[in-house]
Order: C-alpha cells, then sequence, then structure tokens
C-alpha cells in the first residue's frame, strides 16, 4: 500500500491560538501551509481558556511591571529576553487580535476592559466576559480559513521526519478511515499542547495528552524543565473543571471549614491573588490539616456571593453555569467547592525567543519549531501567571510563524520516502495486532492517580522515586495491552492507546526532572527541600530520552536581566 | 449536589452502535450501569468505553461546554453530552434511556456522524470579519459596550451542530444552510466592524439556500446548548434584508409584509388574507378546501367580520415608524 506524500512550505501540528496564527501569517505572505490537527480546529483547547489575556494598555500600568511581575511570577527561572519581548508585544498582539475580529467586552468609551489578576501590580487582564480563548481561537482559525491555509482537521499526527539534525515533515493518518499520509516541508512546527492530563484531577482537555513531547523525545531530542507542572487553585471539585483565576480576580474569598480566610496566614498582602502556586499550596494544606468541605472533605469554599448576581452574569456567566452543572451549587447564593488542579505546562519543547527547537544547550534542530503550551521559551519558568499563557500562544504563535517566513527560503527541502512512514506504520501495527492482558483505560488511570499523589502538589524524593518505579513498570505493562477495536473507521481505541504510549514517556521526564531539582520554585515544591536554592538550580532542566527509554539530565543557563533575582513573597 | 451526600440509581441505557466499515445496519447494544448522582452523560460514554467496550466511539474534548465536540441525543432529545446532567435525564425520561447520534443518517462509527455538510455551510456563509486588518496597530477600533452588546451573544456559537441537526429544514433540503450558519452571518453582520455584510445578506437571501426557508419551528433554539437562539438570528438577517431593500419577493417574504399589513390594518392578524397575500389570488385557491374545513369548524374570519384593536391609531404610528419595505 503506497503512502502519498504531500509538499508544502510548512506543516504545522495544532490548531490553536499558536497554530493557526502562524499558519495564517505564512499563507499571508505567499507560503503553502498545511495545519494537522486531531480534533477539528474550534474543538482545540485554546478555546477554554477563560479569564483574560495579559497586556499593559492603561496609563497606569507599564510594559516593565508587566515583565517583572512575569519574572517574579516564574520565581526567576524565566528567560527575561523573551519575557521582554513578548511583555513589549503584548498591546500591540492584542489590539491586532481585536483587529481581526475578536470580541472583547469594552470600557464605556470603547476601549478593551481589562480586569485584575493573581500576581499583577494592575489590571491587566483583557477579556471576552469569561470566554476570551473562544473568542481569540474563532478569530485566528476565522482570518486563516480566510487566507486559505489547508487544515488537515482529524488528522493524527504520529511522528515527525527527523534526520541528520533536521526535521523535514509529519507523519500522519487520517482518524476517519485510516488513511496515511507524509507531509513533507522545509520548516515543521508544533503546537501540540500541553500535558496535565498525565494528572487525575486536571482542568484539561481528553486532548491534552501531549503527544507533541513524546514525539520529539523518542528521537532523542530533548525536553525542557518538565517538572514544572502548574496546579491552578480553583478546579471544580471532583472532576478538576476550571474556575478561571477571574473569579479570584474580581473579588472571591477562601474560605475553609472553619469558615476562615486563610489566604490572610499564607498571603497577607496579596491574599486570594497571590500567585497560582502558593494559593494552591495554601488550599491543599488546609486539607492536609483537616480543614476541607464538601462530601469527602477534598475542597475549599470560594465565596462570590457578595458579588452579587449583576456582576456574576455579566461578568463570570460560564463560571456560574460549570459550578451549577457539575455541583449544583449557584455561586450567587452560595459558596461553591474548589480544589487544586493540574492545569498547565510550564515546561516543553526547548527553543530561543524566536521558535527555533533546541538541539542540546548551544545548537538547534534545523527547519524545526514550536510555539504555545508546548513549547518551554521559557517565559513562565518555574510558574506561570494567569492570562500569559494565551498572550503567550497567541504573540509567539505569530513570531514564530515571522520567523519561518524569515528562514524558509534559506532550507532546502529535504525529500521524504515511503520508509519515513515505517515508525507509525509499526507503532499503528504493534497496538491493533498486541493481543495481551492489559487494558489502556486501567493504565491510564493508574499512572494519573499516581502522579497526582506522588508528584502533586507537594513533592518528596520518597515519592518520586517510587513513581519513577511505578512509571517504568506501566511502560513494561502497556507492552502487554490488548485493545477491542481493530477497525480503520473512527478507531478511538487505537488513538487512546497512542496517547497513553505518549503520557507514559512524557510523565518519566516530569518525575526524573522533578527527583533531581532538589529545591523549592515556583510550582514545583519539594517537603524535604523547602527553599529556593539559586546556588544550585538557577538552571533548566534538559532532559534527553536514550534508545532504552532512559532519562538523562543537563542544565542550562537562565537568560537573566534587568530584574534582579530576589526573594518572593506575596 | 457535592453538598449532600451522592447518591447511585440504576440505569438501562440502549446505545446505537454502527460501523460503516462493517455494519450494514445499525444496532442497539443495552448495558445497565450504576449511575452517581455526580455524572453527566459524558461520564456514560466514558464508562460504556473504558468499562464495556472499547470498540465505542464517540468525540470529545474540553469536557466544560465549550469545545462543542460531544453533541449526542438522549431519548431522541439533543443535548451536549459533558454539561447535561445525568440526574436531569434520569428526571424528564426515567431510567431506561437511548444514546443516538445526533444524526443516525450521518452516523459513520457510533455517536460519530460525518459533519461535512455542517462544516461546508459554515464556511460558506464567510464566517469571519471582512475588513481590511490592520497587522501592527496602534490602537483597537473603539466599539461601546452597547455595540457589543448588538452580537446578541451569537459569538458564544460553539459549532456543537445540535441545531442544524435538529433543524426540520435541513432534513428535507440539503441547500439549506441551517441554523448554525445563518446565527454565525448573523454574529459578523452584527459587528460594526465588518465590512462584509453585503456579500453575506447575498449568500443568506437565496431562494432554497437562504434565511427565508426557515419555517420557524424553534427547534433551534430548544435545543441550543449555550443559548444563542438561532431563530432569534435568522429573525435579524430578516430584517437586514428589508433594512436594505434587498429582500426578494416571493411567499416568504410577503408572508413577512402580509403580516405587517394585516397589524397596520387591523392591528390584529387577518390569518385569510395572510394566506392570499402571501401565496397571491391564484395561489391561494390550492388551501381552498383546508379553508373550508376551518371555515365549518368556526376557525375563520370572514373579511366583513375582521375585529379592529382598539389601539389600532397607536400600532399604525409604530408600523409606519419601523417600516421600509416597498411592497
Amino acid at each position: 500500500m503506497s503512502i502519498p506524500i504531500y509538499t508544502y512550505d510548512a506543516v504545522i501540528v495544532g490548531a490553536g491560538l499558536a497554530g493557526s496564527t502562524a499558519a495564517r501569517e505564512l499563507e499571508k505572505s505567499g507560503k503553502k501551509v498545511a495545519v494537522i490537527t486531531k480534533l477539528h480546529p474550534l474543538r482545540s483547547h485554546s478555546g477554554a481558556a477563560q479569564g483574560g489575556i495579559n497586556a499593559a494598555l492603561s496609563h497606569e500600568d507599564s510594559i516593565e511591571l508587566h515583565e517583572f511581575d512575569t519574572v517574579k511570577g516564574s520565581d526567576y527561572l524565566a528567560d527575561q529576553d523573551a519575557v521582554e519581548l513578548m511583555c513589549q508585544e503584548a498591546p500591540k498582539t492584542i489590539r491586532w487580535a481585536e483587529r481581526m475580529g475578536a470580541a472583547f467586552s469594552r470600557n464605556d468609551n470603547g476601549t478593551i476592559a481589562q480586569r485584575p489578576f493573581g500576581g499583577q501590580s494592575s489590571p491587566r487582564a483583557c477579556y471576552a466576559k469569561d470566554r476570551t480563548g473562544l473568542t481569540l481561537l474563532q478569530t485566528v482559525y476565522e482570518q486563516a480559513l480566510r487566507d486559505g491555509v489547508d487544515f488537515w482537521d482529524e488528522w493524527y499526527a504520529a511522528d515527525i521526519i527527523y534526520k541528520d539534525g533536521a526535521v523535514s515533515g509529519v507523519v500522519a493518518f487520517n482518524i476517519r478511515n485510516q488513511e496515511k499520509a507524509i507531509f513533507n516541508a522545509k520548516a515543521v512546527m508544533f503546537a501540540t499542547g500541553g500535558y496535565a492530563r498525565s494528572y487525575k484531577i486536571n482542568s484539561n482537555a481528553h486532548a491534552n495528552t501531549g503527544d507533541g513531547l513524546s514525539i520529539v523525545a523518542r528521537h532523542g531530542l530533548p525536553l525542557e524543565d518538565m517538572e514544572f507542572v502548574q496546579f491552578h487553585p480553583s478546579g471544580l471539585s471532583g472532576n478538576g473543571v476550571l474556575i478561571s483565576e477571574a473569579a479570584r480576580g474580581e473579588g472571591g474569598k477562601l474560605l475553609n471549614s472553619e469558615g476562615e480566610r486563610f489566604m490572610e496566614r499564607y498571603a497577607p498582602n496579596k491574599m486570594e491573588l497571590a500567585s497560582r502556586d502558593v494559593v494552591s499550596r495554601a488550599i491543599i494544606q488546609e486539607i492536609r490539616e483537616g480543614r476541607g468541605v464538601g462530601p469527602r472533605k477534598d475542597a475549599v469554599f470560594i465565596d462570590l456571593t457578595h458579588l452579587g448576581a449583576e456582576l456574576i452574569m455579566e461578568r463570570l456567566p460560564e463560571l456560574r453555569d460549570l459550578a451549577i452543572c457539575f455541583l449544583g451549587l449557584d455561586m450567587i447564593k452560595e459558596p461553591i467547592l474548589i480544589s487544586a488542579t493540574a492545569h498547565y505546562s510550564m515546561g516543553g519543547i526547548p527553543v530561543d525567543k524566536d521558535g527555533h527547537a533546541r538541539l542540546n544547550n548551544t545548537e538547534f534542530v534545523e527547519g524545526f519549531y514550536a510555539a504555545g503550551e508546548v513549547a518551554c521559551v521559557s517565559v513562565h519558568g518555574a510558574n506561570r501567571l494567569g492570562a500569559n499563557s494565551v498572550l503567550e500562544a497567541l504573540f509567539f504563535g505569530r513570531h514564530v510563524g515571522k520567523t519561518m517566513l524569515k528562514d524558509i527560503d534559506g532550507l532546502t527541502l529535504h525529500p521524504a520516502s515511503e520508509e519515513d512512514a515505517d515508525t507509525m506504520n509499526a507503532e499503528l501495527e504493534a497496538i491493533l495486532t498486541s493481543n495481551g492482558k492489559e487494558r489502556v483505560p486501567q493504565l491510564r488511570n493508574e499512572l494519573q492517580q499516581s502522579m497526582t499523589d506522588n508528584a502533586g502538589v507537594f513533592r518528596t524524593e520518597e515519592l518520586m522515586v517510587k513513581q519513577v518505579a511505578l512509571v517504568k513498570e506501566l511502560r513494561e505493562r502497556f507492552k502487554d495491552i490488548r485493545i477491542d477495536d481493530k477497525s480503520k473507521i473512527f478507531n478511538t481505541d487505537l488513538q487512546e492507546a497512542i496517547e497513553l504510549g505518549h503520557m507514559l514517556d512524557y510523565s518519566l521526564f516530569i518525575v526524573e526532572s522533578a527527583l533531581a531539582r532538589k529545591e523549592s520554585r515556583g510550582a514545583h515544591y519539594r517537603e524535604d527541600y523547602t527553599t529556593r536554592d539559586d546556588e544550585n538550580f538557577l538552571l533548566h532542566t534538559m532532559a534527553y530520552m536514550n534508545k532504552e527509554g532512559d532519562i538523562s539530565l543537563e542544565y542550562m543557563d537562565v537568560t537573566l536581566g534587568k530584574h534582579e533575582v530576589q526573594e518572593r513573597t506575596y | 449536589m457535592s453538598m449532600q451526600a451522592i447518591t447511585t440509581q440504576q440505569v438501562t441505557f440502549n446505545v446505537f452502535r454502527f460501523n460503516s466499515e462493517t455494519d450494514y445496519l445499525p444496532y442497539y447494544k443495552q448495558i445497565t450501569m450504576e449511575v452517581t448522582s455526580e455524572e453527566v452523560v459524558l461520564d456514560i460514554l466514558d464508562r460504556i468505553k473504558w468499562e464495556h467496550d472499547g470498540s465505542f466511539s464517540y468525540r470529545r474534548s474540553c469536557r466544560h461546554g465549550i469545545c462543542g465536540a460531544c453533541a449526542v441525543k438522549v431519548n431522541g432529545k439533543g443535548v451536549l453530552a459533558c454539561k447535561e446532567r445525568m440526574n436531569d435525564m434520569i428526571g424528564l425520561f426515567g431510567t431506561e434511556l437511548t444514546i443516538d447520534p445526533v444524526s443516525s443518517k450521518h452516523a459513520i462509527k457510533d455517536m460519530v456522524v460525518d459533519k461535512k455538510d455542517f462544516w461546508d455551510k459554515h464556511e460558506a456563509v464567510e464566517p469571519y470579519l471582512i475588513s481590511e486588518i490592520e497587522e501592527h496597530p496602534e490602537m483597537e477600533c473603539y466599539v461601546t459596550p452597547m455595540e457589543s452588546e448588538a452580537l446578541l451573544e451569537s459569538d458564544l456559537c460553539i459549532q456543537c451542530g445540535l441545531c442544524h441537526y435538529a433543524c426540520p429544514v435541513i432534513e428535507i433540503n440539503d441547500a439549506f444552510l441551517g441554523p448554525a450558519a445563518f446565527a454565525k452571518a448573523f454574529r459578523f453582520n452584527a459587528d460594526v466592524r465588518d465590512e462584509g455584510i453585503d456579500e453575506r445578506i447575498g449568500i443568506v437571501n437565496q431562494p432554497g439556500a437562504g434565511i427565508w426557508d426557515c419555517v420557524k419551528c424553534f427547534e433551534c433554539a430548544e435545543v441550543c446548548p449555550k443559548e444563542v437562539n438561532p431563530i432569534e438570528k435568522i429573525t435579524k438577517l430578516h430584517n437586514q434584508t428589508f433594512e436594505r431593500n434587498d429582500a426578494i419577493d416571493n411567499v416568504a417574504t410577503r408572508h413577512a409584509v402580509g403580516f405587517a399589513h394585516s397589524i397596520k390594518k387591523h392591528g390584529l392578524l387577518d390569518e385569510g388574507e395572510l394566506v392570499r397575500y402571501s401565496e397571491g389570488n391564484i395561489g391561494v385557491l390550492k388551501h381552498v378546501p383546508v379553508a373550508i374545513k376551518m371555515w365549518k369548524k368556526g376557525k375563520i374570519v370572514m373579511p366583513w367580520n375582521m375585529p379592529k384593536s382598539d389601539k389600532l391609531d397607536e400600532i399604525k404610528r409604530l408600523v409606519k415608524s419601523s417600516s421600509t419595505v416597498k411592497f
């Protein structure tokens, strides 16, 4: 059976904010672009972003303050050259999205409205009610469609073509009928999103299985800062679905079972609007000390009743609806139940500030780029500030699109051949024919539960040593799976198995990187090393996987700048 | 719910199964499960796949009602699986539930339907802001809160397709663009920054494909999980075509105009005259048998007996101030 080879100037995997934005940028300049996505573009998880997108637009705010808040929020692990670039370009980026059609909420004078968010010196989050990501995703997709980008929706990107230090294409199959294809291009971009789906309680979409990370890692390419997983303070109790930081930004108060506003003890100045890692640890600590609420005592209250029905209906209507649907609680009338939920991936494919993927600390991969949550630029360091992720995806999506445009004429097309699909073919064949006794949902559940238990908000050496062994064991058991569906039409049984394989691989990166980082910084909190250790760990982790699946770690300097490293308090 | 204890009850599901590769006809598979008070319909789909049969396929992603992937039908009612509480379904339909795809006609694998017709129609209405995009703007366009409210939440549509596949016109008329596409057309026509209203009105004003073939059944408004209310947007598009003098003289537009004439004349609806005006003096004849039946049951008011509203003067002034139509 022959596999068709399609040739494009650029191929982008992922059709969320970063992918669609980059595609439009290239297509507008006359390049032929394919975007491959395992969903329909409008189903991408960018659309789930609720609260806002940061830019220092107002006279009371400044670019420098935005930079400072971001660097401080990152616990000084962010690369300051990248942060400066993003913050400087933020106002223009948001206004450009507005010009393309984004339906932002407005001030009375017609300008874009902004609201306060955690860890910020000024109300800086531009918003569209509580569905900011939705309007932005729609807008960039619509304009990319208008410009004629080829979207290959419901195609699963299974591998990259990587030879001699260069990436020259993507190997994929059509989820609808298992038709296979090779996408040959001079430039390839990954914009495949985050990896919080490896945790039991998470805010992420089913699709966020971090495929892009493992695809890259299996070729021996590095992943950066994978230990930094952000736990968002306000996931709905039970299923982890997100209640936006806008709820705290608009004035929500956190209360424990004694009715105490406990943030007074953890962050007396910023209270509920301290950085996310600080608030999440406070919540989990309250629950651990027996002051949790709800039927399982595994949550705390967020009380919004004092805001009144009018403000809640105007600014937080979707959030109210979510709490009614999943908890049966109306935030206008009563406090609702929340707890920390795995939310955002600070780590990812290491790139420079222009989106070039790193081969190691000093060299780059030819023709390979990444942007959005899958990338580690790093603008978020050890902890991302609320409303900076949408900004990152939108700004770097566009910026890296421009980088590709600049590079593309200097790159050569390495012609692909049918053998480039061998790895994908072998992977599909192995899963479809494996006749073992393990079940994918069972293994995935064990992985997710153990990651939450052993590599979650609070970490120790003992728990993580245990988790390394467990992930390795699960990887062995994964070789002995059997799936029910052997057919070609919309075989999501097969897809979930491939995705689990990815989750297992990158989870080992998370745990090995976390085990070696013997300090507490941002979202990575070690109960056995409770303070930040700048002397030994003001460094990015660069992790590599060898053919045997073992991880080795190196470290890379952080790009420091005008915002001096200092103690971080809220 | 979460404040109280979690309760469970036994539910029997009849699940639509079909694999277009191997099955000639669809069939139903029965599964009985304990359902907890915390669960939504998507949890049931997940459990069918993960605990009973891995070959069961459905679309899903965000699991909180924003990506639009997981539309299905429960006992014929279109729902977004991730946002529909099982307790509510049981309350409505009891403990034996049938789960179907949004359109069995379009099913390719279990709950998964081929949505090509849906997306083609989405793209047909030029679903993007038409304007010269300023690529490096120093300022945003100024849009007042009132102007932004004019979108009437049409930008909240998540393209789940529930209204599209619930629409009875789509069912019989392949050309009809459908409520989701019309809501999208309205979303941009209503945007003060957009310059594409001429093109879009040209598209949605076409006989057969366009807004005049809507039968105003309100199914789209009823089924929409985001309360976008597509029929309201269709009506707004009707108004836009009249306002722009783009309305084509046909039975559907004359129905709207005839309605207005009747209100202007009587302050009330003269149904017989409405049919005559819409269909014409010849066309109305085909309705004579029905009219006679209705007359026998006293359902038809004769023209000379048509009552008038006692606020007729006020109504006339209102109609005069708001109407732009020329026929």
